[in-house]
């Protein structure tokens, strides 16, 4: 992620890298089929990469966005999609329950942000504390299962090919395409870069905020209700997914600063950490240990990856920079160009 | 405290053959250049000329790839830059957050206490802002973000000047911002440091002004000094040429023919003012129009484009879509991460999509289209960072043009653009006009209304008077702008 | 923008000034109006021992919202105060107690780790948001590391220190929360490195033009951040009487919050020592006021959620009819 713009690999490669090197060390440590690693892998990674992808738009469209709610609005979406599929006996309506509820939620987001013109940071956190307090009367006394259909679906996966995540691997073909060849992913991106010249552009600051706020509500309030169905309904289940999520994001190459989303880079993020994950389970390291590394190696990509600055002057510490300095030595053996001319007027 | 240099003692500054290459552009291509102590020297040219360039590698920001520089007779620069050399920027020098005197300070550091700092500071921000321009309203505690621009533009020059040992000071376009008296203090300043031995760098586009103050101009193109020039026996004609020649730029004065606009041409801007002595007034343009927004730099020009851009209070009547073309294009301008092509068709792309997704056939036809009529160096791939100011101007306001859009505002978007860039744009606006687009273009330059059909000069907010073709001219611009200052003096 | 409006020059004030300082006046105001209610509903609080009760767990919130203000006024924000704090009390309810030595040179660590953050900011371009994010963990795991449970016990110069009754009836909380927020404020205000942290936070560019070093400034204001974060998390060890990595992560919204209401932007730039102080105490108060009130400590954090969406709401409308 540090080459030169012109000759650089695809940003997503990176991430697929370190996951394959993390699976190789399983198979090292624990000498178990590899397959079945895999497949355990590809059955868990769905759900972190559908709160990826909504994060990863959200900090698409610029710098300081970010959207810290998704670990709540999750666990709520587990909670609310069990409750309404209890309740009216249809986990369609469950789900799409909790959908709307994410939804709901980000929208007080987007109110924050658009109107009282909070910080994401701020407006996303305090929508997280909402979130929060009511999974918190939810879940007193709360009584539910998921539908079996759903649990035995989320499970599916024949010839070892977990049916959840083709699913989850045509969504982000989707939204792959949607990023490049329709106009609202330009003028996304375009809102990212920069976002005076893209509204000078004509592109509406409130309808692309509201877009990718209100998408990263569903995404994470629906994988909520799906990982609710394939384990068990909870309060805790989404806290792991907040720096998780973020975490995926930056390791898949998508710039922190805003103009550039890289989806499958979301993949080979969410694959990593979570063979990361079962590696370290296996190898017997405490939470505490976990937490560690987990900190460190989001501080170590950051530091190979770096943010991208918004501006750069002409040349200054862009690849360009190493080109020139490369040319310099051609400069230095060429005769030097013209020589200034006096010219003197007479009078 | 300077000492006097006389010129017998050899040159302050010498530059060899410098060369300063960024990736594929060749900013400075051997510029050879002296000056000495007690001399004033002006530098004009293009953007893309080298100007930039060279004034931050003499002020130390940036080193030179192949030559050399040797100012004072250092020829390698500590990291505060060589002794005595200080520069005026245009823009960016100044905290808006902190004080004018902490600015100042900071900016100082090495020639005041280190403890107890604040009242130095604010006596000698007081005293140098008193002496370069007197009667000024600046006290050292306001805070610099509540200053006017031109008030910054002050404190930015006293700034520059406030240090025991200045040699050389480079002023960098240092009256973009500056108005009337302004600019004439600042000169009788610079003669005054002129005077105590003090070379001075002015780079500037103002070649009247350059040639009142300075005793050489040189003029780069191309990354290179093409032509130096006693100040006494040349005229702005002469410094043209120079630059570049064929640009006719005598042609328009006279300004644009005046069209009959009636009940022909519907009205399509209006937009309710009122003039100086407080009656209703709309500005209003037909279709087809160049209508100017004129007068002395904020004095609610951008506030008329601003209100005709949001356009939602009812009382502004614009009938159709909007473009906008923004004057600082780092900043509102371009998409740094994207190529040309990117760039300039993004304003458009909603209209070339067939029901939200894009056609890339389309897209290129119209790229290439304004690509090859305004004359982008660099062409459709390249990355708009790697182009010169001027030619990113281009792509911005071919991208404005490039749009549906029937009416288009113009926020000043030629401040600091070369002439010939800006000719062909003059060009552009025109010949869109003919087409039937709406004009609408706020400029602090004066000469650059008399391509407009109609003016309005704008005093606090109001309209100070409306001239029409012929009509607008320097002098009565000015005239106009400064109708009500007596009696507002602030 | 360019034009001032004359409601602002009051004639002599330094143009600008009112802007600043007015929202730290308003949340002064709010903070008093708090204290009278809670003073109303339980008189018993305006006694050094009643003011040292409600004003003790408020300190280390204090003192961690002058390491936040630090930070924002760099442009930056520190999600990880929270766990840094939790961290900090880990260490000094452990090594502080048994081999004061290591737990010194543990917490230099400390601020040193946080300087080192600064630099990967700085260097590398990262969003403090996203690295402070990271480094939370880090605190968190080490935390945990160092007491799995919570534990440990204060050493007994904290205990005392928290025990002194300072003359003049002055409870000692408000002794430390002032002296704390002076000494932030004079470095902020009145020494040439607080002006370079407010530079840094306005325009690099000119800070960089000035000739200083953006990667040191970057890394003595991260370190300074360390520094009050050490603080804070030394006192709060004093007041939950030993350590626990988990015992405030609630602090990083509280601080940040506390900022706001004192008048600090996101943008950077502006140092606001002193309205931050207000807030703290205003949002620390907070909890006090709805004890008294029988509302369920569940609310709190909705409530303080609500608070800063209105502060935030109602300085909208104020710039928008002084601008």
């Amino acid at each position: 992620m540090k080459g030169l713009s012109e000759i650089s690999p695809p940003p997503w490669l990176w991430s697929f890298l370190a996951a394959i090197i993390v699976l190789l060390l399983t198979f090292l440590v624990s000498g178990v089929g590899g397959s079945q690693t895999v497949t355990l892998a590809f059955t868990i990674a769905p759900y972190l990469v559908l709160v990826g992808l909504g994060q990863m738009l959200v900090m698409s469209a610029g710098p300081g966005n970010i959207d810290v709610s998704v670990a709540k609005v999750f666990s709520l979406g587990g909670l609310l999609s069990i409750a309404i599929g209890e309740m009216t006996g249809s986990w369609v309506l469950g789900i799409a329950g909790a959908m709307l509820a994410g939804l709901a939620l980000s929208a007080i987001s987007v109110v924050a942000i658009l109107y009282v013109r909070i910080p994401p940071i701020v407006a996303t956190l305090a929508t997280s504390l909402i979130t929060s307090a009511i999974s918190l009367t939810l879940a007193k006394g709360f009584q539910g299962f998921a539908d079996p259909a759903v649990k035995s679906f989320l499970n599916w996966a024949p010839f070892g090919v977990p049916a959840f995540a083709v699913l989850v691997v045509i969504f982000t073909v989707f939204v792959s395409w949607l990023l490049k060849r329709t106009v609202w992913g330009v003028q996304t991106l375009a809102f990212g870069q920069a976002r005076r010249a893209a509204e000078y552009a004509g592109i509406s600051a409130p309808r692309t905020l509201a877009v990718v706020y209100l998408t990263s509500g569903v995404l994470a309030a629906l994988a909520g209700a799906l990982r609710a169905a394939f384990s068990a309904p909870n309060v805790e289940l989404g806290n792991d997914y907040l720096l998780d999520s973020i975490a995926v994001v930056v390791i898949g190459g998508t710039l922190i600063s805003g103009g550039r989303a890289v989806p499958w880079g979301v993949w080979g993020g969410a694959l990593f950490f979570i063979l990361l994950d079962g590696l370290l389970n296996l190898i017997g390291w405490s939470y505490a240990g976990q937490s560690m590394l987990k900190g460190l190696l989001v501080l170590a990509v950051l530091f190979l990856a770096g943010g991208s600055p918004i501006l750069r002057r002409r040349g200054a510490r862009s690849p360009a920079s190493w080109i020139s300095r490369a040319m310099r030595f051609r400069a230095q053996e060429r005769p030097s160009a013209q020589t200034s001319r006096h010219r003197r007027r007479a009078p | 405290m300077s000492e006097m240099i006389s010129i017998e003692d050899g040159p302050l500054l010498r530059v060899r053959n410098a060369v300063k290459v960024y990736g594929p552009t060749r900013a400075l291509s051997g510029v050879t250049l002296t000056v000495h102590a007690g001399e004033v020297l002006g530098i004009v040219g293009h953007n893309g000329a080298g100007k930039s360039t060279l004034m931050r590698v003499l002020s130390g920001l940036e080193t030179i790839d192949a030559g050399s520089v040797e100012i004072g007779g250092i020829t390698t620069p500590p990291r505060t830059g060589y002794p005595g050399v200080r520069m005026a920027y245009q823009e960016g020098s100044l905290a808006l957050e902190l004080s004018v005197s902490e600015n100042i300070y900071l900016s100082s550091t090495a020639w005041m206490p280190r403890w107890r700092w604040r009242g130095v500071a604010a006596r000698q921000t007081a005293t140098r802002l008193q002496e370069i321009f007197p009667r000024n309203a600046i006290k050292p505690s306001d805070y610099v973000d509540d200053l006017p621009i031109a008030d910054r533009q002050r404190v930015e020059i006293a700034r520059a000047t406030i240090t025991n040992d200045l040699r050389l000071l480079i002023l960098d376009e240092p009256t973009e911002s500056l108005s009337g008296s302004a600019v004439d203090q600042l000169y009788d300043y610079v003669r005054k440091l002129r005077a105590r031995g003090v070379a001075i760098i002015l780079v500037s586009h103002r070649l009247r002004e350059i040639l009142s103050v300075s005793d050489r101009v040189a003029v780069m193109k191309d990354g290179d000094i093409v032509s130096v020039h006693d100040a006494a026996d040349s005229t702005e004609r002469d410094l043209f040429m120079a630059m570049g020649g064929e640009v006719a730029v005598s042609g328009t004065r006279g300004g644009a023919a005046r069209r009959d606009m009636d009940g022909a041409h519907p009205v399509a801007v209006r937009i309710p003012m009122m003039t100086l002595d407080g009656e209703p007034a709309d500005i209003f343009a037909h279709k087809g129009e160049v209508i100017g927004l004129a007068g002395i730099a904020g004095q609610g020009q951008e506030e008329v484009l601003s209100r005709l851009w949001r356009a939602n209070r009812g009382d502004v009547d614009v009938g159709a879509d909007l473009a906008y073309v923004p004057g600082d294009r780092q900043r509102s301008g371009i998409l740094p991460l994207w190529d040309v092509a990117a760039n300039l068709s993004i304003t458009a792309l909603p209209s070339l999509a067939r029901r939200g997704i894009r056609q890339f056939d389309k897209e290129h036809e119209l790229v290439t289209r304004w690509v090859d009529m305004l004359k982008v160096r660099g062409g459709a791939r390249a990355a708009i960072t790697a182009l010169s100011g001027g030619n990113q101007q281009k792509v911005i306001v071919a991208r404005a043009f490039a749009s549906e859009a029937a009416v288009i505002l113009l926020d000043d978007p030629f401040r600091g653009v070369d002439v010939h860039t800006k000719a062909s744009l003059y060009q552009l606006i025109r010949s869109e006009a003919a087409n039937g687009r709406t004009i609408v273009w706020y400029s602090s330059e004066n000469s650059e209304m008399q391509h407009c059909d109609r003016a309005y000069v704008l005093r606090a907010s109001r309209i100070a008077g409306e001239l029409h073709g012929a009509e607008i001219t320097d002098e009565r611009i000015i005239s106009l702008s400064f109708a009500e200052s007596r009696e507002t003096a602030a | 923008m360019n034009a001032t409006s004359p409601a602002l020059t009051m004639g002599g004030l330094p143009k600008g000034s009112a802007r600043r300082i007015l929202p730290g006046l308003l949340t002064l105001l709010a903070m008093m109006l708090i204290l009278i209610v809670c003073g109303t509903i339980q008189p018993r609080i305006w006694s050094q021992g009643g003011m040292t009760l409600i004003m003790s767990p408020i300190v280390a919130l204090a003192i961690a919202t002058m390491a936040q203000m630090v930070l924002m006024s760099i442009g930056d924000i520190d999600l990880s105060i929270g766990f840094f704090v939790g961290m900090v009390t880990t260490i000094v309810a452990t090594f502080m107690r048994e081999t004061p030595l290591m737990g010194v040179l543990a917490l230099a660590a400390c601020v040193l780790a946080y300087a080192m953050i600064g630099a990967l900011v700085q260097l590398r371009e990262v969003p403090s948001l996203i690295a402070t994010l990271g480094a939370s963990f880090i605190w968190l795991g080490v935390g945990l590391f160092i007491l799995p449970v919570p534990g440990g016990l204060a050493p007994d110069w904290l205990f005392q220190y928290a025990m002194w009754r300072p003359p003049f009836s002055i409870p000692v909380p408000i002794v430390t929360m002032v002296f704390a927020t002076a000494i932030t404020w004079l470095f902020m205000q009145r020494t040439r490195l607080g002006a370079r942290f407010r530079s840094l936070g306005s325009n690099p560019t000119a800070l960089a033009r000035t000739g200083a070093s953006l990667l040191l400034t970057r890394m003595l204001a991260y370190a300074t951040t360390g520094f009050l974060g050490v603080l804070a998390g030394v006192t709060l060890t004093a007041e939950i009487g030993g350590g626990d990595v988990n015992a405030v992560p609630g602090y990083t919204l509280t601080t940040i919050a506390a900022v706001i209401l004192g008048g600090g932007m996101f943008t950077g730039g502006r140092s606001v020592a002193w309205g931050a102080l207000f807030g703290a105490v205003t949002l620390g108060l907070m909890t006090v006021l709805l004890t008294l009130l029988n509302l369920s400590s569940n609310l709190q954090p909705a409530v303080q959620g609500s608070i800063v969406i209105a502060v935030l709401a109602g300085r909208l409308v104020v710039e928008r009819l002084t601008r």
